[in-house]
This record gives structure tokens, sequence and C-alpha cells, in this order.
């Protein structure tokens, strides 16, 4: 006991960088992508309070191409993110017991997945709607 | 146990040694071991202690995945050196060290002080809701209230899964998953009352909201034990508590 | 039976945003894409639209109406707060400065936002 002198390995600085951290990394990451389209919007919003020359300006930048590539990368970000989003929510759940069995996670995920797209293709047709009527 | 291994296969076994009376720092030291299809790294780890060096120290006990003495680092990878074979290793050198995350005591033994607290910190141990006399028989409970914490039950307090938390890496002090593990085996055990006063030990930073979700602790499990389930759920009931323990009445 | 009473670990504050990362990691992932596919692509170039969709004045009308108002707030500062959550822990992760001044930083720019979006829904008017 006298020869005792544990050794302190110091965590790697850029572990969040290496397998298998780096999954978690980029899912995390596209939480804050989700947050980037907030701040769009939020800008927009600025725009329509400062009056009709302002958010001219806004809407022509929406529909320029450099817009369209941002949008695309926010596009694709925001999937991953409902993708891995349903993948943590079984783990933040208690265990659900149908019928004396466990319900496997993956059919959390995949219940998780069929709303989420239910909900994204019934904003789309109700606003696409709307156009129609107006 | 065949003393003498006839094949002519060897591999080579880089291990991360450690002897604090003569070393300054861990060192990697090669071991040229042979091997047969069937051997487990434990069972190269005793062929090296047995014949090469006999100072080699690790800790091991069923041999069979159950004890949850044999975690290390194989390859990188937080194992069992009993459930992991040298044949998956081949070709190359396979490198071992000690369980990511802990301090090194020598070798491949890591200090294990800080655990067995945080475990026996949860209450690990039945707080029956309503007490029985041995008079009035068992506590009843039906398969599908055991299959809600069962597979909790099954840790082997390896800490595997310790080694695979990046949180656990940057904050020794953060509970942990095994340690959650357990509490949600008393936690969703029907016939437990104590809810609260476990609840009551994870609310801080170094409880369950050190848990950023990284869920590697769940891949690397060699029961199915699933601890991040157990500490992701708890950050619901921990947050839920958070706003209604003004509505809670008090414990008697 | 009362066990011992260790003391009680003290209680992090983490639940209120976490509860915030949680409601927009929700509404994110359920409308966020049919938002950007409708305000990133369809309103800008009229795809499936009316050209108009977007003007000035319906717009603002949208965003005068109550309920407008209250769309326009639930998804920008839910928004925000989880994507602010989830930047400080990963700014934590990579260990850019201590944990109070990160929660300082993305807490304090979310909750600023929040201010700022409440502040010009109220300026618009009804």
């Amino acid at each position: 006991m006298s020869e005792r002198r544990p050794f302190h390995r110091l965590q790697p600085r850029h572990w969040w960088a290496h397998k298998p951290y780096r999954a978690y990394t980029v899912r995390e990451l596209s939480g804050v992508a989700v947050a980037v389209y907030g701040a769009i919007l939020l800008v927009g919003l600025f725009c329509l309070w400062r009056g009709q020359d302002a958010y001219a300006v806004y809407r022509r930048i929406l529909a320029s191409d450099w817009s369209f590539v941002v949008h695309a990368v926010l596009l694709a970000a925001v999937l991953w993110h409902v993708v891995t989003w349903f993948e943590i929510l079984p783990k933040t759940m208690p265990k659900l017991i149908l019928r004396g069995r466990q319900l496997p996670q993956r059919q959390v995920t995949a219940m998780g997945l069929l709303i989420a797209l239910v909900c994204s293709a019934a904003l789309l047709v109700v606003v696409v709607a709307i156009g129609a009527m107006s | 146990m065949s003393d003498t291994i006839a094949s002519s296969k060897t591999i080579e076994l880089r291990v991360l040694r450690y002897r604090p009376a003569s070393d300054a720092e861990p060192v990697f030291v090669s071991y040229r071991v042979p091997y047969t299809d069937d051997m487990s790294v434990l069972q190269a780890l005793q062929s090296i202690k047995d014949t090469q060096d006999g100072s080699l120290s690790f800790r091991w006990s069923c041999r069979m995945a159950i004890c949850g003495s044999c975690g290390m680092m194989i390859n990188g990878e937080p194992k069992l050196a009993c459930n992991t074979f040298v044949r998956d290793l081949t070709p190359n050198a396979a490198v071992i060290e000690p369980l990511q995350n802990f301090p090194i005591e020598r070798d491949l033994v890591v200090t294990v002080g800080d655990f067995v607290k945080k475990i026996e910190s949860i209450y690990p141990y039945l707080m029956p809701k309503v007490p029985k006399p041995i008079e009035d028989g068992t506590y009843l409970q039906t398969p599908a209230q055991m299959t809600s914490y069962e597979s909790f039950s099954d840790c082997i307090n390896c800490m595997l899964c310790y080694a695979a938390c990046p949180q656990f890496g940057a904050n020794p002090d953060f509970i942990g998953p095994g340690a959650m593990a357990l509490l949600q085996r008393y936690n969703g055990d029907s016939r437990d009352g104590g809810q609260q006063f476990r609840l009551d030990r994870i609310h801080g930073e170094d409880g369950v909201w050190a848990c950023t979700a990284v869920g590697v602790c769940s891949e690397v499990c060699p029961k199915q034990v699933d601890p991040a389930n157990a500490i992701n759920q708890n950050k619901t009931n921990s947050a839920l508590d958070f706003f209604l323990r003004y509505v809670r009445r008090e414990q008697p | 039976m009362r066990p011992i009473n260790h003391t009680a670990p003290k209680r992090s504050a983490a639940p209120v945003f976490w509860l915030l990362f949680g409601a927009g990691g929700m509404l994110s992932a359920l409308f966020g894409p049919a938002l950007i596919i409708l305000t990133g692509f369809m309103i800008p170039h009229g795809w499936g639209l009316p050209a108009t969709f977007g003007d000035f004045p319906h717009v603002l009308a949208f965003a005068r109406h109550p309920l407008g108002k209250l769309v326009v707030l639930a998804v920008i500062a839910l928004f925000v707060w989880h994507g602010a959550e989830r930047m400080f822990l990963t700014l934590k992760d990579m260990r850019a400065g201590k944990p109070r001044l990160l929660r300082l930083v993305t807490y304090g720019v979310a909750g600023l936002l929040t201010l700022v979006t409440a502040s010009l829904l109220l300026a618009i008017g009804f």
C-alpha cells in the first residue's frame, strides 16, 4: 500500500472529434442549425417591423442563390436533427410495457418519425391550401 | 488447460504497464503470445503472466462475463477481457490499456473506490412501499412489473460504461451510468417506495445533469443494461420534480 | 423507516433549460423541415404557392394576428433556446471556456433574442 501512486491520464482535449463520439458531436451541431434557422426568421421579423423597403430587401435575399444553398444546408441539418431526436427520445422515457412485453425502442423511434412526417406534410398541405384559396 | 500450445500462431500484445514504485509514468511493453482460436484476451494475459512476466497485474475472476472484474481498453474500446477473443484482434498488434477515465493503480488495475461510493450513495436496497411482516407472506409482483426494471438489475458493475462516458472523463464526480442503472433498478421496482430519496441524490450538476446523452455507455455494456435509458428517464423525473416539489407532500 | 440523511447534492437549475431545449427540439422535429421548405424555398420562389403569398401586407397581417404572434414567438424562441442549450453543451465539451461564461453567452443570447422577438411582435401592432 505504501507504493500507491495512482496515475491520472488526461482526457484527450479533442475527444469529441474522434470515434465513437463524432456522431454525437454532429448530432449536437444539427441542433444548433435549428437556432440558426430561428435567427433567420427573426431577421425577417425585424425587417417586417422596419417596413416595406427593408422587407423587400429581405425577400430579395431569400430568393437569391446564396440563400438557397444556406437553406439547403439547414434543411439537411434539421432532417438529421429529426432522425437523431427520435432516436434519443425513447431513452428519456421509462420502458413501455404492452401486454407483458417491452415495446422496443426502435418502434418508439419509428412512431415518432412517422408523426413528424405527418406533421410536416400536414403543415405544407394546409399552407398550400390557404394559398390556393386566397 | 493446455499448457503447451502446439500452434505456431502468435499475436503481439502491446500492454500499457505502470509500476508506481519504479515508473514515472505508464509505458507500453510488447509481448508476443502464442494463441489458439478459442483463446480470450484474458487467457492471453494469463499466458504472459505465467510464462513471460509474472509482475503483470490485472483483475479477473469468473472468466465468463458475469463478475465484471476484467474490464479494460482493447484497441481503444472498453471491453471485458474474458469476452474478447484473440482471433478477432489478429493479425495486427492488439493494444491493451487499463479502463479509460480511471486513475491507474498498477498495470491494468484501476482505482474503483469512488465508483463503489457512488453505488452506495443511491440507497441500493429495497425500501418497501408498504412494509410487510414475514407472516403476511412475500411481496407480489407481476412479470410485467418486473420487466419494467429487469434490464437495470443485470448490471455486473464492470464499469465499461464509465470508460465510455466522456462526461465522466471530464468530471470524475459525475454519478455516472452504472450507479444510475442501479438507482433505476430500485426506483422502477413496484415494491419500492424510496423513489424520492434516490431522486434527491441526483438533482445536481454531478447527478443526471452532467449527462449529455452521448449514449456510448449503452453501446459498450456487455449485459444490455441500457444505462443511458436509466439516466435520461431520470432527467424527466428530475425536471418534473424541480417544478412539482412545491406541491409535493413531505415524506413522514 | 428513514434512511441515513446524507446532505443532498445542491439542485441544478438545468431542468429549466432542459425543458426549453426539449420543447424546441420537439417543435423543430415535428415542423422544422416543413417550415424550412416553406420559408426557404416555396415562398421565396413561388413554388406551389401564389407569388404574392409572402408579400408585405400578407405577412404583416399574419404577424399582427394574436395567433400569428403566438406561432412566431413559439417558433423563434423555442428554436433559439434549443440551439442555445446544444451550443452550450458542445462548447463545454470542447472546453471553449468556463461553464459559467459559456452559459452566460449562450443562454444570454437566447434570452436576448427572445426579448427582441417579443418586443418586435408587440411593436408591429395588432
